[in-house]
């Protein structure tokens, strides 16, 4: 899901940096009000490593593979501190490994980023429920998972559908990617369990880790 | 009267469209030097039916070919050998918004002498595996390092 150099026209890599850049300092504002940055950052750091390296473990779905993206559990978890991280691993992927590149770092941020914010602000809803708080933070921390990559996904379907250089067949790129939606919803699925598993696990063993 | 429908119909036969008489068929063949290329994804699956768009270097808004991979994720062209169209002729390779953009060095239709046989055409996907995983664990020591920094005691500063 991390856009390639060269995919869209200069003035929306330009607008994702604008955007980006305002995100940032957002998050780096809220992040500067939080009473623990001392004992949060270790955790942003821990888990930026793991979304940085789980674009490289490829997981074989038929008749493709897919590699887990961890924005929403990355939300959940980290709050206001999940865009940052993601920016930080998502420049390390592309300057290492080429995946996504240097001019479109700023809409792969908002792509991947921005839907982790939502899924923090799903994940607190938990708060609210004062009865049967177990079941309705697995129910939220699935929700978080899944639908931030399904909204991460449907924010890169959008922005590639409606630039599609006309240099290729359109009607062709624009199934393929539309197909390619599919494979996205079982990603979902999978990264809906993975964010279950791992908050469950996080809850019996170290549930203040959980705190935001 | 007669020499007059004689020109006539010689006239309107003219005038008809050359390939509907084309009633034989040759072939030529030549010797020529293709550039093949395969593109595959990152997980070594190959790019197959992806849509390809190369750039001559005498125009590299307008597309010089339009193609499709096969299923291997192959696709030949020949450059031609025009000298206005010596330099980097570039790839483009597209599927399901995935895909890479490359330049090939082109002179007199072929490749240029100091370019080696297979070439890869992305930066990042001639690591070997090994490779990959020394880096992946370097940037992994990065991050817990500064994991380590910020969640060091207060007595340790």
């Amino acid at each position: 899901m991390h856009i390639p150099d060269g995919f869209l026209p200069p003035h929306i890599c330009l607008a994702g940096y604008g955007i980006t850049g305002g995100v940032s300092w957002y998050c780096l504002r809220q992040i500067n009000r939080d009473r623990h940055v001392q004992a949060n950052i270790p955790k942003a750091s821990l888990l930026t490593a793991a979304f940085f390296v789980a674009s490289l473990i490829h997981i074989p779905v038929p008749p493709t593979s897919i590699h887990l993206i961890l924005n929403g559990m990355m939300g959940a978890v980290l709050g206001y501190y999940a865009f940052p991280a993601i920016l930080i691993g998502l420049f390390f992927q592309a300057v290492m490994f080429q995946h996504g590149g240097m001019s479109t770092l700023g809409v792969n941020a908002i792509i991947l980023g921005s839907p982790s914010i939502a899924a923090y602000h799903l994940f607190r809803q938990r708060d609210r429920f004062r009865s049967n708080q177990q079941l309705f933070t697995k129910i939220l921390a699935f929700g978080a998972g899944a639908g931030s990559l399904l909204l991460s996904a449907g924010m890169f379907a959008v922005l590639l559908i409606t630039n599609i250089s006309p240099d290729i067949d359109v009607n062709t790129e624009r199934t393929a990617i539309l197909l390619s939606l599919g494979s996205y919803g079982i990603q979902a699925a999978i990264e809906g369990v993975f964010t279950l598993m791992l908050i469950s696990f996080l809850e019996k063993v170290k549930p203040e880790l959980l705190k935001s | 009267m007669n020499r007059c429908y004689f020109f006539l119909s010689l006239l309107f036969l003219a005038a008809l469209p050359e390939t509907a008489f084309a009633h034989g068929a040759s072939i030529q063949y030549r010797e020529t030097s293709a550039i093949a290329i395969t593109a595959n994804y990152d997980d070594g699956k190959p790019m197959a039916n992806a849509q390809v768009v190369i750039y001559a270097p005498s125009d590299r808004a307008t597309p010089w070919l339009k193609g499709t991979t096969d299923e291997g994720g192959n696709f030949t062209f020949v450059p031609d050998s025009d000298p206005k169209n010596v330099g980097n002729w570039d790839i483009k390779v597209r599927q399901a918004g995935h895909g890479d953009i490359t330049s090939i060095p082109v002179t007199g239709g072929k490749l240029v002498a100091d370019v080696s046989e297979t070439n890869s055409s992305s930066v990042g996907s001639d690591y070997t595996t090994a490779q990959k995983v020394v880096m992946a664990a370097t940037g992994i020591w990065g991050f817990v390092g500064t994991a380590l920094f910020f969640s060091r005691s207060k007595s340790a500063k």
